[in-house]
């Protein structure tokens, strides 16, 4: 059901890296769509797919041994899937933009900040050197870094850490992108930085109409600033809904078990709560439903052992992959 | 910047000490007194006791003023590298053999540099390919075979047998005609080992993060291996290249020897053959100089070139 | 129906099963040995070894088997391949066949010894240079840069020249024994350099501050927390550097500074330079193949080695 303000589809994408071990399938059948001017979240532990999804809708998964085996990924009309390289580096740093963990590796380090930020804006919207410069300084100011016309000069290393990070979504939003995928772009940052980026990816994207793909494994984070969220667990995704009501209501158990061992203000027990047992290896998916080993609800049930549940929507635009969700049983197909 | 190069500069002073010391050790410590061989056979005693005069075996080694130690260490500092066992000043010797040996590894170093260079980033762009698993086969085959293997097979075919090349050297053959066979067969055979380790070096730097970042950007392949990669790859391509041109002055060793050339390193095995201590030990000195000078050179290369150096 | 506050049902642990722990060593190994071209190398290294083995116990207790006789005249001189000689003989009609197979253990005995010396030498002096620090770290660094100031080939041939035949406390060296000597006495470096550089790594971490805070004497701490962790450098570092060393013995015994009177494979070249211009090839030959081959499979097993035992390049 593509809707009008729909920017991105993501439809049953699928990337699996073909390992002399044996193939992992670290994205299966995920589905979302991003809307425009909103923050959509993708939140998750370490290891479930979310950044090789990021990775995948901009098609830089490694190559020899990553390949995108199925789906589609609907942007401007087109299947991103389908374009020849040369048009989707077109896209890459234009249409989309990306930003990734750590600032201080992200930048090449024998390069100053102001080349790498020009050599965007040059490729794309094939501007004069000096333009190009102006360009630079102006979108160094629109992060926020102070006398943008010094740091141009600087070479990463000379900055701190949220500083580069302000280098690299400033390198980022220099053409102008409609959407722009965070990869945990805080994760690697002090509290306290954290908040200002976060702050400044806000502003710029009420400035600038821009959605945001934000990747995170940080609940907080999400609550705070994402509208819509897609909550994945080992390879798929588990849940999918609008941030108020997961957090109001969530429908699926590992949900359920994510939000339960938070620790909130007020609390009396004796223990946090942790949902049991560990992720599992991609090499060693679980059958049937892969949260069941952990559920509190399925893990004894027939069909959760046997049976994957399929991501299903749900009335209220809402989606989960759950045999004992409410509503997920209905008559209608999947869907 | 300043500030690095002069302590560089200061931490010299202790490696050139400790060359002198450890020469000293080596050769008149260990190797003992050597007036016998000086003298040759039937020396009689008084010539013995000349020669130990003239060279000072009969001083203390460590402890006076005018010990063995400071004397090797004063002539050293001086360039005074007496005579060779045949009486010729080895200074001369030296002197005699520069322009055979560089006119021999110049034209290798460049050669090798340029090469290895290219096929390593021709290589890399095409990494997981069949060129790239065939290069690397062929390196390590190249690697395992003897040096001398190289030089007995390439001097038999190309010279003696199917006659491209002069076998040996001879006086009246102009420069480029007795260097060009020695010249092919020192690129080839360094080739193997460098091209790994420049192809090592650059899959390396491909995997780093801020390549991911490029891609992002939107560059293609060329402009991300030539531009991003490059750059950085070369910093430690650079360091091994300068180190590697003191031991120009040494001569091919093996290469000289097999096809005659009169240069430094035909001296050198010369030498090891006739246990002439002088000359071997003001090689080693000459060298392990010219070594601490472009080690010098190489790290001011480096703080250039690498900006967290000279501004971290 | 689930909503929020629901309880925990306590059998879930029932069907939950710690994964068995696995040790970097092993699973470095066990990796290592799936790949069937490492199981092929490591199969021709051990034939070496063996070979080089067996020769030297042939030769201290006087078994008198065939191919080990290298010094038993098998045919006229000089001649070529045939039925009776696979490798042709010498000048004085000795088989050659039988020469290469002596200097596998010429070969193989300086490699080893060469190992040896340079191990024992490298890994102490950097493990106490990278844990100490101060005074201790400036002087062993002294030495090493010292040493690396002088081009390897020419530092080894200084070395092996100047202990030729030389008598050290009553003991005169063979001129083999200088030649791994003088080897392994220069080539203790880059190992030197690289415990140094894991050890200063290592020391920082916490595991070394956990062992210092029970009162753990500072040898045990080098010797049973330290040096197991870096000790994949030293396998990686020998298995490279064996190659090198017996390349330097055939030089070294190219140039005369070996043994004159046992057959070596260096020796066998310096024979072929003369006999080429005959058209003698077949000595050449042999001592070539065989340097390659051990060589080649020295090379690729290192670098599986490298490969297997290296933490970053593991999936997952």
């Amino acid at each position: 059901m593509p809707e009008i303000d729909t920017l991105l589809s993501v439809e049953n994408l699928s990337t699996h890296f073909f390992t002399q071990q044996g193939v992992v399938r670290a994205v299966q059948d995920v589905s979302f769509s991003v809307k425009k001017s909103r923050t959509f979240a993708v939140v998750g532990e370490s290891g479930c797919g979310k950044s090789i999804t990021a990775l995948s809708i901009m098609r830089l998964v490694p190559e020899p041994q990553g390949k995108i085996v199925a789906g589609k990924i609907n942007f401007g009309g087109r299947n991103l899937l389908d374009l020849s390289k040369k048009r989707m580096r077109a896209i890459r740093g234009n249409r989309i933009a990306m930003i990734f963990q750590e600032p201080m590796t992200s930048l090449n380090p024998v390069f100053t900040v102001g080349y790498q930020i020009e050599e965007a804006i040059r490729l794309h919207q094939h501007k004069s050197k000096s333009d190009a410069r102006d360009l630079a300084i102006q979108a160094l100011q629109q992060v926020r870094i102070s006398d943008p016309k010094q740091r141009i000069k600087e070479y990463p290393h000379q900055m701190s850490g949220g500083m580069r990070q302000r280098v690299m979504i400033a390198m980022a939003i220099s053409c102008k992108p409609e959407l722009l995928i965070a990869d945990e772009p805080t994760t690697a940052l002090d509290v306290t930085i954290q908040a200002q980026i976060l702050d400044l990816l806000d502003q710029l994207q009420k400035q600038s109409q821009m959605s945001v793909l934000l990747i995170t494994h940080n609940l907080g984070i999400v609550a705070e600033r994402a509208q819509d969220v897609a909550v994945m667990y080992a390879s798929r995704i588990a849940e999918l809904s609008d941030c108020k009501s997961l957090f109001d209501n969530p429908l699926h158990p590992y949900t359920q078990g994510l939000l339960k061992s938070l620790p909130r203000l007020g609390f009396t027990g004796k223990r946090l709560y942790t949902i049991p047992g560990i992720v599992p290896e991609p090499l060693r998916f679980p059958a049937g439903c892969k949260f069941h080993p952990r559920c509190p609800v399925g893990c004894n049930d027939k069909r959760c052992q046997t049976v994957e549940p399929q991501l299903r929507s749900l009335d209220n635009g809402r989606a989960v992959a759950c045999w004992f969700a409410p509503g997920y049983e209905r008559p209608d197909n999947p869907k | 910047m300043a500030a690095y190069i002069i302590r560089r500069l200061l931490y010299t002073i202790p490696i050139v000490f400790g060359v002198l010391l450890l020469t000293f050790i080596l050769f008149t410590v260990v190797g003992g007194d050597i007036s016998f061989e000086i003298a040759g056979k039937n020396a009689t005693p008084e010539t013995i006791r000349e020669i130990r005069e003239e060279y000072g075996f009969n001083k203390p080694l460590f402890l006076a003023w005018d010990s063995q130690f400071v004397r090797h260490f004063k002539d050293a500092l001086t360039f005074n590298f007496g005579r060779a066992l045949d009486r010729e000043p080895v200074l001369d010797k030296i002197k005699r053999g520069v322009i055979p040996s560089l006119s021999l590894t110049v034209p290798i170093f460049f050669g090798e540099v340029v090469i290895s260079v290219a096929i390593a980033l021709f290589v890399a762009f095409l990494r997981g390919t069949v060129w790239d698993i065939v290069a690397v086969v062929l390196c390590v085959a190249g690697m395992s075979i003897p040096y001398l293997s190289f030089i007995l097979f390439g001097q038999y075919f190309l010279a003696y047998k199917w006659g491209f090349f002069p076998v040996f050297f001879s006086p009246e053959l102009s420069i480029p005609q007795y260097v060009a066979l020695p010249v092919i067969i020192g690129i080839v055979t360094g080739l193997g080992s460098n091209v790994r380790f420049y192809r090592t070096v650059m899959l390396d730097e491909m995997r780093a993060d801020y390549v991911r970042t490029a891609f992002a950007k939107g560059l293609d392949a060329r402009r991300v291996l030539f531009r991003h990669v490059l750059k950085n790859a070369m910093i430690p391509i650079l360091t091994t290249i300068v180190l590697a041109i003191p031991f120009l002055f040494l001569g091919s060793l093996l290469l000289e020897r097999f096809f005659g050339i009169p240069g430094i390193g035909y001296l050198m095995v010369e030498a090891i053959g006739a246990r002439d201590y002088f000359v071997i030990n003001a090689m080693t000195y000459i060298s392990a100089i010219l070594f601490v000078i472009f080690n010098l050179i190489t790290d001011i290369c480096y703080a250039l070139v690498d900006p967290r150096i000279s501004l971290g | 129906m689930l909503t929020r506050g629901f309880h925990l049902a306590d059998n879930t642990q029932t069907e939950f099963k710690p994964p068995k722990g696995v040790s970097l060593w092993q699973d470095g190994f066990r990796r290592l040995f799936r790949r069937p071209i490492a199981v092929i190398c490591f199969a021709v290294i051990i034939f070496y070894f063996a070979l080089a083995a067996f020769i030297y116990l042939a030769e201290i207790f006087h078994w008198q088997i065939g191919f080990t006789l290298w010094s038993q005249a098998t045919g006229p001189s000089y001649q070529p391949p045939c039925r009776e000689n696979i490798f042709g003989t010498d000048i004085f009609g000795f088989s050659v066949f039988r020469r290469m197979l002596y200097g596998a253990k010429t070969s193989i005995t300086v490699a080893l010894c060469a190992s040896i010396i340079s191990i024992g030498i490298g890994v102490p002096l950097g493990a106490v240079a990278g844990y100490f620090r101060g005074i201790v770290d400036e002087i062993i660094v002294w030495a090493y840069s010292t040493l690396s100031s002088i081009p390897y080939i020419l530092l080894i041939m200084a070395f092996a020249v100047v202990l030729h035949d030389k008598t050290i406390a009553g003991f005169k060296l063979s001129g083999i024994t200088s030649v791994y000597l003088a080897i392994g006495l220069t080539s203790w470096v880059d190992l030197c350099r690289l415990i140094r550089g894991e050890t200063i790594k290592h020391k920082e971490r916490e595991y070394i501050l956990a062992a210092q805070s029970y009162g753990c004497t500072n040898s045990r701490i080098i010797f049973k927390h330290l040096l197991p962790n870096v000790f994949h450098i030293v396998i990686i570092i020998f298995s490279l550097q064996f190659v090198s060393f017996i390349h330097a013995e055939i030089i070294l015994s190219f140039l005369g500074l070996g043994e004159a009177d046992k057959p070596s494979w260096g020796a066998m070249i310096n024979d072929a330079r003369i006999e080429l211009a005959r058209g003698v090839w077949w000595q050449m030959v042999a001592a070539t193949v065989a340097v390659f081959v051990i060589s080649l499979a020295l090379n690729v097993f290192g670098d599986a080695l490298r490969d297997s035992l290296d933490p970053k390049l593991r999936v997952r």
